[in-house]
């Protein structure tokens, strides 16, 4: 481990990273000023907030690209011990809020933050950390892998309770990634995945409502009005947007068609209003991120390094796929952001941080 | 190897394997949105454009219709529709709760209505004025008003079959619907694109197509002659307490339709309150069995063939032995017409005169003029659900049918049928079709399209056409017509009598008197028919009954339309001595008062007449009503008596009533003016003598 300060960082990363984020409030302000001028009577309710959260994401960003990522090891236990605190807090009246029958939130002073959206960051460190120790031995199931698999699934658990289907997925994934690129044995994914998925199936589909969401994606004209209304609508914002798109600003389906069209569905909004050049740019620029995001990893100067950059990159890789998945119809309806996009402001301020720590990563490349 | 922890080379491996692995699923998904945003685009899109574009309703100005002189028939006013703004309605059921006591209408309906996922609905369509009112002043939330027009009819019940009439959105009968294409225009609508709330769009593209109001119809039909027929047929359905009377005028060298009528009516602004029945235009939807207005068709055949001399004798015994069959005349019960000329069987409708030219003919002969008539054939008529009649088909025919057919028996056919037919005659041979409407005209008054006489064939030579019009004014002015006989015109007509048929034969007592004519014979300006639908009173004979209804309508008629009278050769007035009718029947005081051009009118019950006012041997002006009491064989009028059986007034005029109820020994109290509508005591109960009953009297237009 040798510092070597005067290396740049991954320019590529920190530019795609602005870049990404510059679009994402341009989409934000244009998604939702009407929403927010018919039910909030602010046309800049949401910008307000994405740009104050950009801001401290920025700050969050340019500290840690500074801040020597191994000494991140040394909070571990004690930012998984905040973690666990503010995964419970949500179920504490008062300071939990609750919205549309979801439990996601905390308030901080007027302000409401996710706690989940910590989590994806925290398990990442701390698993990158705990694989990283030279006493590990990932070929034993028990001592190597359980325990960041057991972790990892109090947090599932709790955040599915939530619910948040989506972040508990994308966090359990995330984890799974960083066990198999830390050498997870073949028989041991088999057996994980013989026991685990027909529990995660059973969790999914057991509700009625669950399973009919699950499957509309197949065909959402079956129930257009229910269970394929949200992913009906999303593809009349794409299709007419054609190849060129109706024109920035000029998205008829934001006009309380398409539900969420700041967030979760805003990647279906930058479809229409900038057409399939727009939107494929977009996901030529997460692209371009997640290539150099591997490229960290594989050039990172430590164990620890690769296994938190791959983490991070996973993270914000997976995200995107599902939801780009989402919002294409290609796969079951689940709630989840479209990073750096997305109006929402812990996910945005965490998503920055990670670019942060990808960035000091990058700083100790060994070429 | 555990003691150095994980592998790096693994490591790399993976690491380079997740990579792989992401970016063949980014690459799957730009595929994906490459589909969606470009091979399915145009279907996505369209469907998209359906979501968001949503269309108000301009309904168009309907047509006004208006008589051959620019009289309204019907109009159209605008009403208010009240209409609901779901979004804007905070509160549906209390909207609900609200409304439904002003609206007449169920709550539970109205908050239905009001909580539809719509942009608007229609809550209420065209409401009265003050029904808007009281809506505007509930000032509710998201209720609005939209401008409409109401349909009106501004004579109520005159012309109501012709005029039909028209619901919320569309004509429904008569020519509303005949004409619907003209008169209602096309709507207009605003097309605009909204949000899923119903809310139009900030930048949406709003699009207005407007309405184009209907064409306005004028009418070949005449208001006043309209009027004219309506009272008479008023008067006749209530003297002679018929289930139907009707009559069609026509204008018998153009087709021009002067006239359509049929009571009872309904009034076309309610039309709701009136049974469906009596919206059928039944003059040009009936069909039913001509009787001797039939045999105009047989003679003017004959004529046209060269079969038909006038002069050369014909021998009636009262019955004619067709094929091993009796057919008898109307005459048998006298011993039949006797020792006539060819002449008279016309004058005197006698069928085994008619059976004869229809033998002389033949079949083919017979059967080919009525075709040409226009019978078994539409006319063509601008008005909906004409009738087509039933005649024999030809292999059907044997003698029997021949002979039948040729004094109109066996053949059902519908009054415009045998109207056209008669025209034909009439205007020098040509079957031409009936017309209504006589013009098109857009809003702004300018001709749009303009009907012309239209000859369907010719049918007739001029000749013949002018001998069967000379043959026909001697029906009235010598024969079985003589009750429509007017000083002064030459009219040409034909008196019909058949028996209804129904359940495989004939019903009896059910019996359609019909007229058919025309004026001035010369040069006829107006050719009218008229039918008595199973009448119950008076006599049996359409000489009778239907006769004097023509003769009211045409002098009335030809008086407005200033038809110049001729100056009769002997200026005065035909005069006729009344014949002793006591102790004779009914029938055959018929027909005796028929041959000297007078009118029966009877009152009590029973065949024999056993009283009469003017007394025998007066001298009296043609088609004088004589005012017979008849009783059961035997019975005379009970003068001494202490109780006496109280007459049934209906229909009679007050002199009458005043002199029926001078021979029972009562009295009358009168009020009112016109022909009796109401009595009390009631009839067919008894009463003291010097009883006064009091009679309501009413006009017969009201």
């Amino acid at each position: 481990m040798k510092k070597n300060k005067g290396k740049p960082p991954d320019f590529i990363i920190f530019f795609v990273a602005l870049i990404l984020l510059g679009i994402g409030l341009v989409m934000v302000f244009s998604s939702s000023f009407y929403t927010s001028t018919e039910l909030r009577g602010d046309s800049y309710y949401f910008l307000k907030r994405q740009v104050f959260w950009a801001v401290l994401g920025l700050i969050g960003m340019i500290f840690l690209a500074n801040y020597d990522y191994w000494k991140l090891k040394k909070y571990v236990k004690f930012l998984l011990l905040i973690n666990f605190v503010l995964l419970l807090l949500v179920y504490v009246p008062g300071v939990g809020i609750e919205i549309n029958a979801a439990k996601r939130w905390i308030g901080v002073g007027g302000l409401s933050v996710q706690p989940a959206e910590f989590t994806k960051v925290v398990l990442i460190l701390f698993t990158a950390a705990f694989l990283s120790k030279n006493r590990i031995d990932i070929n034993n199931f028990w001592s190597g892998v359980a325990p960041p698999l057991g972790i990892m699934g109090i947090c599932f658990l709790l955040i599915l309770k939530q619910p948040d289907l989506g972040t508990a997925v994308a966090i359990a994934g995330t984890v799974l990634v960083i066990l198999f690129a830390a050498g997870m044995q073949g028989k041991h994914i088999f057996a994980l995945a013989v026991t685990g998925l027909p529990a995660l199936g059973y969790l999914m589909l057991s509700e009625e409502y669950r399973r009919k969401r699950f499957f509309s994606f197949l065909n959402p004209w079956e129930d257009s009005l229910d269970t394929g209304y949200h992913i009906i609508q999303s593809l009349y914002a794409l299709g007419p947007g054609r190849l060129l798109g109706v024109g920035l600003g000029r998205s008829r389906q934001k006009f309380f068609y398409l539900p969420e069209p700041h967030s979760d569905f805003i990647f279906a909004l930058i479809g229409e209003e900038l057409g399939f050049v727009g939107a494929a740019t977009v996901l030529i620029l997460f692209f371009l991120l997640i290539w150099r995001g591997f490229k960290v990893a594989l050039m990172a100067p430590d164990k620890f390094g690769s296994l938190l950059a791959v983490g991070l990159i996973s993270m914000i890789s997976l995200q995107v796929l599902i939801n780009v998945g989402v919002v294409t119809g290609s796969i079951p309806v689940t709630g989840i952001n479209l990073p750096f996009i997305s109006a929402g402001g812990t996910s945005l301020f965490f998503t920055l941080c990670s670019v942060g720590i990808l960035l000091n990563i990058s700083k100790h490349a060994q070429y | 190897m555990g003691k150095e922890g994980i592998s790096t080379i693994i490591l790399k491996k993976r690491l380079i394997f997740l990579f792989f692995i992401i970016s063949l699923c980014m690459v799957l998904l730009i595929c994906r949105l490459a589909w969606i945003q470009v091979v399915k685009a145009e279907d996505l899109q369209r469907e998209a454009q359906e979501q968001w574009n949503r269309s108000i309703p301009v309904t168009a100005l309907r047509g006004t219709i208006y008589d051959r002189h620019g009289r309204v028939l019907a109009g159209s006013a605008t009403a208010e529709t009240v209409v609901a703004i779901p979004q804007q309605i905070f509160d549906s059921r209390e909207t609900a709760r609200a409304l439904a006591p002003v609206l007449d209408m169920e709550e539970g309906e109205l908050e239905e209505i009001l909580t539809r996922e719509r942009a608007l609905v229609y809550v209420k369509r065209k409401v009265d004025e003050e029904v808007a009112q009281k809506v505007r002043e509930l000032d509710l939330a998201g209720i609005d008003f939209a401008k409409e027009s109401k349909r009106f009819y501004p004579n109520e019940n005159l012309a109501s079959h012709v005029l039909g009439f028209a619901g919320v959105d569309q004509g429904l009968a008569g020519l509303e619907v005949y004409y619907e294409d003209e008169l209602g225009g096309r709507d207009g609508r605003i097309i605009y694109q909204s949000d899923a709330r119903g809310m139009q769009m900030p930048q949406g593209v709003q699009q207005y197509i407007p309405s184009e109001p209907g064409h306005d119809l004028v009418l070949t039909l005449d208001e006043t002659i309209q009027f004219i027929v309506e009272r008479e047929l008023n008067k006749a359905l209530m003297e002679y307490d018929a289930k139907n009377v009707m009559a069609i005028a026509v204008n018998p060298q153009t087709g021009e339709v002067l006239s359509i009528a049929k009571k009872p009516d309904y009034d076309p602004n309610n039309y709701l309150d009136y049974p469906e029945e009596s919206w059928h235009i039944t003059p040009i939807f009936a069909t039913f069995e001509p009787g001797s207005t039939f045999k105009l068709v047989t003679l003017a055949a004959s004529i046209e063939e060269n079969l038909y001399n006038m002069e050369e004798d014909f021998y009636c015994s009262g019955s004619m032995n067709v094929a091993g069959s009796r057919i008898r005349c109307w005459t048998s019960h006298k011993g039949g017409h006797g020792s006539i000329d060819f002449l008279d069987v016309v004058k005197g409708s006698c069928n085994p005169g008619f059976i004869t030219m229809g033998q002389r003919l033949g079949k083919e002969d017979l059967f080919k003029y009525i075709y040409a008539f226009g019978f078994g054939a539409r006319t063509g008529i601008d008005l909906p659900g004409e009738g087509l009649g039933i005649l024999f088909k030809p292999e059907q025919v044997g003698p029997v049918e021949l002979a039948t057919t040729s004094f109109g028996q066996g053949v059902s056919v519908t009054p415009i049928q045998q109207v056209m037919a008669v025209a034909a005659m009439a205007n020098g041979g040509d079957l031409i079709k009936p017309y209504i409407v006589k013009e098109f005209r857009d809003a702004d008054g300018n001709l749009v399209r303009e009907s012309e006489a239209q000859v369907v064939r010719e049918v007739l030579s001029g000749e013949t056409s002018q001998m069967v019009s000379h043959i026909m004014e001697k029906v009235v002015s010598e024969g079985s017509g003589l009750n429509a006989y007017i000083d002064g015109y030459r009219v040409a007509g034909k008196t019909g009598t058949a028996q209804k048929v129904g359940g495989g034969g004939y019903l009896a007592g059910k019996n359609i008197m019909s007229f058919i004519g025309f004026a001035p014979a010369e040069d006829p300006q107006v050719l009218l028919f008229v039918a008595v639908d199973e009448p119950t009173k008076g006599s049996m004979w359409a000489s009778q009954i239907a006769a004097p209804v023509f003769r009211s309508i045409m002098v009335d008629v030809l008086n407005y339309l200033d038809v110049p009278r001729e100056s009769l050769e002997e200026d005065e007035i035909r005069t006729v001595r009344v014949p002793d009718l006591v102790g004779s029947s009914v029938d055959e005081a018929s027909a005796l008062l028929q041959d000297q051009g007078l009118l029966i009118k009877m009152v009590g019950e029973g065949d024999i007449i056993t009283r009469q006012t003017p007394k025998p041997g007066a001298v009296v002006p043609l088609q004088t009503s004589i005012l017979v009491y008849v009783s059961e064989e035997g019975k005379e009028v009970d003068k001494d008596g202490e109780e006496v059986l109280v007459p049934d007034l209906q229909g009679k005029s007050m002199r009458e009533a005043g002199e029926i109820l001078s021979w029972m020994g009562l009295r009358l109290n009168s009020f009112g003016t016109g022909v009796a509508v109401r009595q009390d005591p009631e009839a067919h109960t008894t009463a003291p003598r010097d009883t006064v009953v009091k009679v309501e009297f009413k006009s017969p237009a009201e």
